[in-house]
């Protein structure tokens, strides 16, 4: 998958880069809205991260501007400015997505991944990983054939980790999928609900699934022997 | 452009008008009279002397009379300079007259020109730059081929003329006086009366940001201006507990700002320091982490409350169901209060138009706040009622049981950065913004929120505007 960084901002293109190049991603980053526009014309992305305020010819323009050449790749917007307005104007555009400064690197990468999945993803009646099996239609879960009681939200947020597995997912993301939370509320409740889950899911059952990132988020994924 | 003119040019103006109104009428009326009355009296003294010429000619009975007449009517009309007398029989011939030839022909001219008008009528007219009021009337004779004389009398009455252009020309002059003093009058009483208002833009020049303790004396306010000093100094009032609160926020703003910044500074200074361990790098950078996260929720947060300020946090309006917010907000933190085998318990029900995302988090600090300051294995009430005192609010009502939050602390609790307990700076109720936010947002929305506590628990009482009423 191959992503361009339009942002001025040098340390934050510079930690962009690293971030998404280290996450498997191959990344070309340019500095200035014009030579976007311009590597954006003449080479295939598969996900732009634009910023608001270039040098040169800001976001909304290149966006644009990539629109009107018929381009159809997913664009997610940076900017530091949270008005109403600006982000009205971003989507009228046509960016498929927008991200506050400062913003949790675990975030973006977990939109970044939401965009790139977008319209590929087969609806699954059954997710698993290791011996966990969740049965959508039926709304069971199973680990290692025993069957685990779940609550309806703790359902969800275990759907949500099979979804997704091998990505951390920050608590704001949690919040908003598993409880259409979306703003910044206790944390704690988040913290306190992971643990009733892997409580359930994890304590009497080898190996653990559900991993607590430090300062990330949680993931759910086999470890690494 | 209409340029607005001073209190006092106006009420000068106004008061000066009025009266010169009033005594120019009184002016005309003098006049008027003083007229009259002159007509009056020069009518009696002709009345008079038609009389004595009617004595006179009714004696008249022969030739030798008449001829007789005019030093008879001599002798009676001596004195009498400024009259005019001129007796003419039915032919128009002279019987007499005191005047000469000249003057009596143009009278009698004037005569046979007036043969329409009623001899009785005082008439005035203007002869050899002399003016003259008389009147035209008939006399008995009893000469019995005469027996009406015509009599002419006048009085010239140019005298009059000129004590009239004389008092025309007192009465302007006094006029012109009274009007120019009572324009000064005007002027004067109309800056007296206007003193006290000078006097509450006196105090008013002293306020400024740093001067805000100036206030009006209401005793030196007369009764009209009483209303505006009290809303005057209401609103000093208002503005000085705003620039209070605001400062302190600011000073709160620098602290909160300035302690994470030197916990950042210090460990990364001293974690430098010297050569360490992976291990330790990577904890050091957690907890910078940690750090971070405060800060930008922080920010957030206090944009969210500058963006409130502003009234730009309602981009959308919707119907919101009160209840199904709230059981939406228990099942997120149904874990939480699990934990604490705390039961959340929600009854009644009602809609409100806002935006909901907003509503929301105004809710959801509340309840994340009754929880925390429940006590174990108690109850957090959420009652929705509609207020039965004014139909048109819709009260939302949090409480739970926990310790008292004594009296000083309810009405600061709201307050941008308070915390009841100054030592729980770091616990997880984040920046002290929580409440401040609550109030934010239901203030855009006209909503209120009230907090009071006792030994057994404490509530929240909120209070929205119906959905029905809403507009």
């Amino acid at each position: 998958m191959r992503i361009l960084i339009v942002e001025d901002e040098v340390k934050t293109g510079d930690y962009l880069k690293q971030g998404l190049s280290e996450a498997g991603f191959v990344t070309d980053i340019t500095r200035d809205g014009i030579d976007g526009l311009h590597l954006l014309m003449t080479e295939e992305y598969d996900l732009v991260i634009l910023d608001v305020m270039l040098p040169g010819m800001d976001g909304w323009q290149v966006l644009k501007s990539v629109r009107q050449i018929g381009k159809q790749m997913p664009v997610l917007f940076l900017t530091a400015r949270d008005r109403v307005e600006d982000r009205v104007k971003g989507l009228e555009l046509g960016a498929d997505d927008y991200l506050i400064k400062p913003f949790d690197f675990s975030e973006l990468l977990a939109r970044v991944r939401t965009l790139l999945r977008r319209g590929k993803t087969k609806e699954t009646e059954l997710l698993e990983i290791a011996d966990l099996k969740l049965d959508i239609l039926r709304r069971r879960v199973t680990r290692a054939g025993k069957r685990i009681d779940l609550t309806s939200k703790e359902f969800s947020l275990l759907e949500l980790l099979l979804r997704r597995q091998g990505e951390v997912l920050p608590r704001s993301l949690i919040a908003s999928q598993v409880w259409d939370m979306n703003f910044d509320s206790d944390t704690n409740v988040i913290e306190v609900a992971m643990r009733r889950l892997r409580m359930k899911v994890d304590d009497e059952f080898e190996p653990k699934l559900i991993h607590n990132i430090r300062g990330m988020g949680y993931v759910l994924e086999i470890p690494e022997k | 452009m209409i340029i607005p003119k001073s209190i006092t040019f106006r009420l000068t103006l106004f008061f000066s008008t009025a009266s010169t109104i009033v005594l120019l009428l009184i002016g005309l009326l003098v006049d008027t009279l003083v007229e009259a009355h002159f007509e009056h009296m020069d009518q009696n003294e002709l009345a008079g002397k038609l009389k004595l010429i009617r004595h006179a000619v009714e004696n008249v009975s022969s030739d030798a009379d008449i001829t007789a007449l005019p030093a008879k009517l001599n002798d009676a009309l001596v004195g009498h300079n400024d009259l005019f007398v001129a007796i003419i029989n039915k032919s128009h011939q002279l019987i007499f007259t005191t005047a000469d030839t000249n003057f009596t022909t143009a009278v009698l001219k004037r005569i046979e020109e007036n043969t329409t008008s009623k001899h009785s009528d005082l008439k005035v007219w203007r002869h050899d730059k002399k003016i003259y009021r008389g009147k035209i009337s008939y006399a008995k004779s009893h000469i019995p081929e005469q027996p009406n004389l015509l009599v002419l009398l006048a009085i010239d009455i140019e005298h009059h003329q000129e004590f009239m252009v004389e008092f025309h020309r007192n009465l302007w002059i006094a006029i012109a006086a009274c009007i120019g003093l009572t324009i000064l009058l005007g002027w004067t009483a109309a800056r007296r009366g206007l003193a006290p208002v000078r006097d509450m833009a006196r105090v008013t020049r002293g306020v400024s940001a740093s001067h805000l303790a100036a206030r009006i004396p209401r005793g030196s306010v007369p009764p009209e201006l009483i209303g505006l000093a009290t809303e005057f100094n209401e609103m000093l009032d208002r503005l000085e507990s705003s620039f209070r609160r605001l400062s302190e926020f600011s000073s709160n703003l620098a602290h909160e700002l300035r302690t994470p910044i030197s916990n950042l500074m210090t460990q990364t200074q001293v974690i430098l320091s010297k050569q360490r361990k992976r291990e330790d790098y990577r904890e050091i950078l957690y907890s910078a982490l940690e750090e971070y996260e405060r800060l930008a929720r922080m920010i957030s947060d206090m944009l969210l409350l500058a963006k409130a300020d502003n009234g730009q946090i309602m981009p959308d309006i919707e119907l919101v169901d009160l209840a199904k917010e709230v059981s939406e907000l228990f099942a997120y933190y149904e874990a939480v209060a699990d934990e604490k085998e705390i039961k959340l318990v929600l009854e009644g029900h009602a809609s409100v138009r806002g935006n909901k995302l907003m509503l929301r988090r105004a809710l959801s600090n509340l309840l994340s706040n009754g929880i925390r300051h429940a006590y174990r294995a108690s109850e957090v009430y959420v009652t929705i009622e509609s207020n039965p005192a004014a139909s048109k609010e819709t009260i939302l009502v949090i409480q739970n049981s926990g310790e008292k939050i004594s009296g000083e602390h309810l009405p600061l609790l709201f307050d941008r950065f308070y915390r009841v307990d100054p030592s729980r700076q770091k616990s997880s109720d984040g920046a002290g913004l929580g409440l401040a936010i609550t109030k934010s947002i239901l203030e855009a929305h006209q909503g209120k929120i009230k907090v009071s506590s006792d030994d057994k628990s404490t509530r929240f009482q909120v209070t929205l505007v119906s959905a029905s009423h809403a507009d």
